[in-house]
């Protein structure tokens, strides 16, 4: 029960922090205000470690720390329903540690209004850390609009060129994602007579009695299509360049890190277990649209001068691999996804934290303007280089293992190995964008008038703040990708046992018999 | 020391060289050469202890990762041909890290060159120790990074920014099929693991499949820079040139030999074939290339790749011993050849064409001459160890096909021809440079290294007094060889014409080019020959061609569809329609984000009240 209370306390200390700063702090710069804002960024981060050590893999069918309050909408089946599993265990963590990297980082920088701006990043950290304890369905809906609102807002106030249009295309765009996944949520629960609106009623409820296989296709085309525009699916990713374009860095972090792998999440922990039929008949596109992330977005990312912009078209790109994986229907396939949602957000977060790094220095994201960034601060390089290696997939870093094990489930199936041929030219695609990157960047000689601008504003290396927000990231990234078991034991356990109880298995027998037992059913 | 703990501390020892390296912060450019160059002695001791007391191999696993039934390990694999690597990888590698203490003495960026190597050092030892195909790949793309990190060493320069892209993506080139390939056997045979995959493939030959060699010979075309992926090499010599005697000589390149070697029965005849022609193409293609070169480390490095290519050829014909062999001796005679280089290219303040050197057997005798003894080990002169390999070589090609044994031999005679051209003209004749006349002899941090290599260049060829019975596979194909029908007339022929190689490569050279030339004959007398040659059958261009005209544009192409077209027009336009339907709610929606906030909470509210009942 302590530890229940730990869980919940890792979404209302965000809140109660970010409440703290929009009402009654005037200046983050004095030592109150920052020791709260270490507190606040720091203490569910430690929280979120204390819950991994204490998980028990062994509770097999329940979530670890259960957590049930009443919220006056028990009628509706629905209460504020706290819980972790193998699935949403890893992306929590992922969540603290990015947030917490953020956090730090917004706290010592110079935006204006900073109150305002390190509030609002506390109240989406607050969402996010929501959305992934979360069991019941409402609230892990609602906290992951808690945590959209205020990325919006920071765009509206604090975005680079084209703010407003920007922030407006995101959000329309979003808000239509979402709309699709909660009418596909709500559809769900409703045709499946749970008792309660969150996932494990409801994976009951369908265990005892499947829904038709033409139900089953419409309310995973609701949340297919309504997850994957959250998650930027080829072609419906046109927001997303484009608002982390324009996004500040803490809203970029977070959202391109955690928030968007809502949908990933979504489809991982809810939609493909419990719409089996309805996945399968969908199967084909989850694979195409996905190779039309990794191949069309990868070639575009090759045609992009603005940093930014590639940093945002590389991250659509990468969640290419996430929609194949999920396409094999497969254990192995999903942990790979897994893995690849967790080493993506860091290595995301980490390159767009190091791309605002680099334009304090060169005052400009255009890439063709810069170079020699090795001879004005080496460090800054090395951690810049070490990012996009990881996230094109460098072993040692987590991102290889996502792609290494997405690729081998695909080459499990024959009928999916045409796939795995497609996908792993990314690989090649990937190495050249970021290689050409790092080339631009980080090779050759300082323009004097860099050079001169560096040594006026004393910006110099990398800061301790700087560092530490970057090794928070990237010595994550580096301890999945020694240890992958880290994650994956518990993950493994946990999508053993939804992925087999709906027998949910791409090899044909498996689907066979499911069928079979339907048939028998019916009659 | 427990063998286990021996070859985890061997495997670590120089990753945390590294780490500490980079610990040192701003004292790395003082302590950093005396850390790496204990941690090579220290890598070397290890090897000998664990040498000493290794039993015929030595197998260990531990589970890594695993998802429903699927399970990837990681463990360690130490037979003959791992510890016959390791011997000379250490070796090589504690002369190389000496010299270069020397070598780079005055460069600013000490810290990073020595963490660079000592990285190398344990991504080269993982590939050695691998036992399965998954931790090869891992340390295999680690190599490459280490080897990306070491040619941009001079990252100021454009050269050296074009040329570790190039390396790394040219890899990866190699490593998508690798992958591909890996994966592919790990279905078929159920696991990657190197002693299970050889007992699978002899219980079930029928699991052998062509396409999954192909693939998986990919990764050694990249890797050992084979045609067509052999263009990363050459420009990879914009690195510091301990890292080109090092890891684009001696080991890395070697270590695509070293995967067929280890995979080699799950190779088909097919693939093998395939493997000895092109590899004969390299032999004589890169032979060929070296003779339109004018910068010294270039016309190694083609050199290397012409004798990547023989190894590649005899493995082809299923003599993977003698592939290793020749892969050992190599790696000694050719990292002399390349320290030699680095010495000459020292002692001519940075001058690097050879037209520019001239004469400097007299000032630097020790350089001198330990280069002349790695050029005669190359051209396999009888006594120098370069002979031993390459003279099994001809045999069993003479064994195997004729017409690859005369191309082969041809070869042999293009290696004296190159390397003649080389010698003669930079150390003998006189200064044809400021630079060379003023050169002098190296220090002694850097002449030892070279003494001692050459000592290996001329010993290591005889390979049964190897100690610990190191090259035992070696030994058998050897003997294998001497089996043969007829082997006595085979090797008096073979002989004769080996022989006749080097003699007339070497006087063909010295008559054509002269002593110390200051210009290229063969592009004054023959224009069009040389501009042929110079062009490498113009592979570079049109891998240029293709990024410049046909990626290019499709990437812009493709990014205008998507910036236009999509977003611009059906994303737009479908918000237009969204507006053009919305006027009559403009009263409540007005775009501002402040009113969808309250909307949503209004919508909340809804929600809530629906939630208990009231209505």
């Amino acid at each position: 029960m302590m530890y229940s209370h730990l869980l919940f306390s890792t979404i209302w200390i965000p809140f109660i922090c970010g409440l703290i700063f929009l009402v009654s702090v005037k200046d983050v710069k004095t030592l109150g205000a920052r020791l709260l804002g270490l507190c606040g960024g720091v203490l569910p981060f430690v929280f979120a470690w204390i819950l991994y050590f204490k998980y028990d893999a062994s509770l097999l069918e329940a979530y670890n720390f259960e957590l049930i309050l009443p919220t006056g909408l028990e009628s509706l089946g629905i209460f504020l329903h706290l819980g972790l599993n193998g699935i949403s265990l890893p992306l929590f963590i992922l969540s603290a540690t990015v947030g917490l990297s953020a956090i730090v980082y917004a706290l010592f920088s110079n935006a204006e209004r900073l109150n305002l701006y390190v509030g609002l990043l506390f109240i989406m950290f607050s969402g996010l850390m929501g959305t992934f304890a979360s069991v019941d369905l409402f609230f892990f809906y609602f906290f992951h609009e808690f945590a959209l609102i205020p990325t919006f807002i920071m765009i509206m106030i604090w975005g680079g060129v084209a703010r407003h249009a920007v922030a407006l295309e995101m959000t329309i765009y979003l808000t239509l994602g979402a709309l699709l996944s909660l009418i596909g949520l709500i559809a769900l629960y409703q045709q499946s007579g749970a008792e309660a609106f969150n996932m494990i009623a409801l994976k009951d409820a369908l265990l005892e009695q499947p829904i038709s296989e033409v139900l089953q296709n419409n309310i995973f085309a609701l949340l297919f299509f309504g997850f994957g525009i959250l998650v930027s699916l080829f072609p419906f990713h046109t927001w997303a360049p484009k608002g982390y374009g324009a996004a500040p860095t803490g809203a970029a972090m977070l959202h391109a890190g955690v928030l968007k792998k809502f949908g990933l999440y979504g489809l991982l922990q809810i939609a493909i277990p419990f719409l089996p039929a309805g996945s399968e008949a969908w199967g084909f596109w989850l694979l195409l649209l996905g190779l039309g992330n990794i191949l069309v977005i990868g070639l575009v990312t090759l045609a992009q001068k603005d940093l930014k912009q590639m940093i945002g078209y590389s991250s659509v790109m990468h969640m290419g691999y996430a929609f194949i994986g999920l396409g094999t229907f497969s254990i192995l396939g999903a942990g790979g996804v897994l893995l690849l949602l967790v080493a993506h957000g860091l290595s995301v977060a980490l390159l767009f934290l190091l791309s605002t790094c680099i334009y304090k220095r060169f005052s400009t994201f255009n890439m063709d303007e810069m170079g020699g960034l090795g001879q004005i601060a080496p460090n800054l390089s090395a951690f810049f280089a070490l990012a996009i290696l990881a996230s094109i997939g460098l072993p040692g870093f987590a991102n290889f293992w996502g792609e290494f094990i997405i690729f081998t489930a695909l080459g499990e199936s024959e009928s999916t190995r045409w796939v795995l041929y497609l996908a792993a030219l990314g690989i090649i695609i990937s190495a050249v964008y970021g290689l050409r990157a790092v080339g631009n960047i980080v090779f050759g000689v300082a323009k004097e008038s860099v050079i001169q601008a560096n040594t006026a504003s004393k910006v110099g290396d990398m800061n301790p703040i700087e560092k530490f927000s970057a090794t928070v990231l990237l010595g994550s990234l580096l301890l999945i990708g020694v240890y992958p078991k880290i994650f994956s034991d518990y993950s493994n356990k946990t999508l053993q046992n939804i992925y087999s109880d709906t027998s949910l298995l791409l090899n044909d027998e498996y689907v066979g018999d499911f069928k079979l037992e339907r048939d028998t059913e019916y009659e | 020391m427990d063998i286990l703990t021996n070859l985890l501390s061997l495997l670590f020892l120089p990753l945390g060289t590294s780490i500490l390296i980079i610990a040192l912060g701003k004292h790395r450019k003082k302590y950093a050469p005396i850390v790496a160059f204990m941690s090579a002695i220290g890598a070397l001791s290890l090897s000998y202890i664990l040498l000493k007391n290794l039993p015929e191999s030595v197998h260990y696993s531990w589970e890594w990762l695993a998802f429903g039934d699927s399970k990837f390990y990681i463990g360690i694999l130490l037979d003959n041909i791992g510890a016959t690597m390791l011997a000379m990888v250490s070796i090589v590698a504690l002369c190389i890290v000496t010299f270069s203490i020397g070598y780079m003495s005055d460069d600013a960026a000490k810290g990073r060159f020595f963490a660079g190597v000592a990285f190398f050092m344990f991504s080269m030892t993982g590939i050695i120790l691998a036992d399965n195909l998954i931790m090869i790949f891992l340390f295999w793309e680690l190599v490459g990074f280490s080897s990306y990190l070491l040619i941009g060493h001079y990252f100021q320069k454009e050269e050296a920014k074009s040329a570790s892209q190039k390396a790394f993506i040219v890899n990866r080139i190699g490593d998508f099929g690798f992958l591909i390939g890996i994966i592919l056997t790990y279905w078929q045979f159920g696991t990657t693991n190197i002693e299970l995959l050889s007992i699978q493939s002899g219980i079930d030959p029928s699991l052998m499949s062509t396409f999954i060699g192909f693939l998986l010979i990919c990764g050694f075309i990249g890797k050992s820079a084979q045609f067509p992926l052999h263009v990363w090499l050459p420009d990879a010599m914009a690195g510091p040139t301990p890292v080109s005697a090092l890891i684009h000589a001696a080991t890395m390149v070697a270590a695509g030999i070293y995967l067929l070697i280890r995979i080699d029965f799950i190779l088909t005849s097919q693939v093998l074939l395939f493997i000895a022609y092109s590899g004969t193409f390299v032999a004589l293609f890169a032979g060929f290339c070296a003779f339109a070169q004018d910068d010294i480390k270039r016309i190694l490095a083609y050199s290397t790749l012409s004798q990547l290519g023989y190894m590649a050829a005899i493995f082809g014909m299923g003599y993977s011993g003698i592939a290793l062999f020749h892969l050992i001796t190599h790696a000694f005679f050719k990292a002399l050849l390349f320290l030699g280089a680095g010495a000459v290219i020292h002692a001519c303040h940075h001058e690097q064409s050879i037209f520019k050197m001239g004469g400097l057997f007299k000032k630097m005798p020790i350089t001198s001459i330990t280069f002349i003894i790695g050029t005669l080990a190359l051209c396999g002169v009888y006594g120098f160890s370069g002979f031993y390999s390459k003279d099994s070589i001809l045999i069993a090609a003479n064994d195997y096909n004729s017409t690859l044994f005369y191309f082969l031999v041809f070869g042999a005679f293009m290696t004296a021809g190159y390397m003649g051209r080389l010698i003669w003209i930079v150390f003998f004749g006189k200064a044809n440079s400021e630079a060379a006349s003023s050169a002098h002899e190296v220090s002694a941090v850097m002449t030892v290294p070279l003494i001692l290599l050459s000592g290996f260049a001329i010993f290591v060829g005889l390979n049964a007094y190897w100690p610990f019975g190191l090259g035992a596979s070696i030994v058998s194909d050897l003997d294998h060889l001497h089996h043969l029908s007829g082997y006595k007339e085979i090797h008096k022929w073979v002989l004769i014409l080996g022989s006749a190689a080097w003699i007339v490569g070497l006087g063909v050279s010295l008559i054509f080019y002269g002593k110390g030339s200051s210009e290229d004959r063969l592009q004054l007398k023959f224009p069009k020959v040389f501009a042929f040659l110079k062009g490498r059958l113009w592979v570079d261009e049109l891998y240029q061609y293709y990024v410049n005209h046909i990626q290019k544009p499709v990437a812009e192409f493709l990014s205008f569809v998507d910036e236009v077209i999509l977003r611009g027009i059906i994303v737009r336009g479908g918000a237009g329609l969204v507006g053009v339907l919305g006027v009559g709610f403009r009263l409540l929606q007005v775009g501002k984000i402040n009113n969808y906030v309250l909307w949503f909470f209004v919508g909340l509210l809804l929600f809530w009240l629906y939630g208990i009942d009231l209505f």
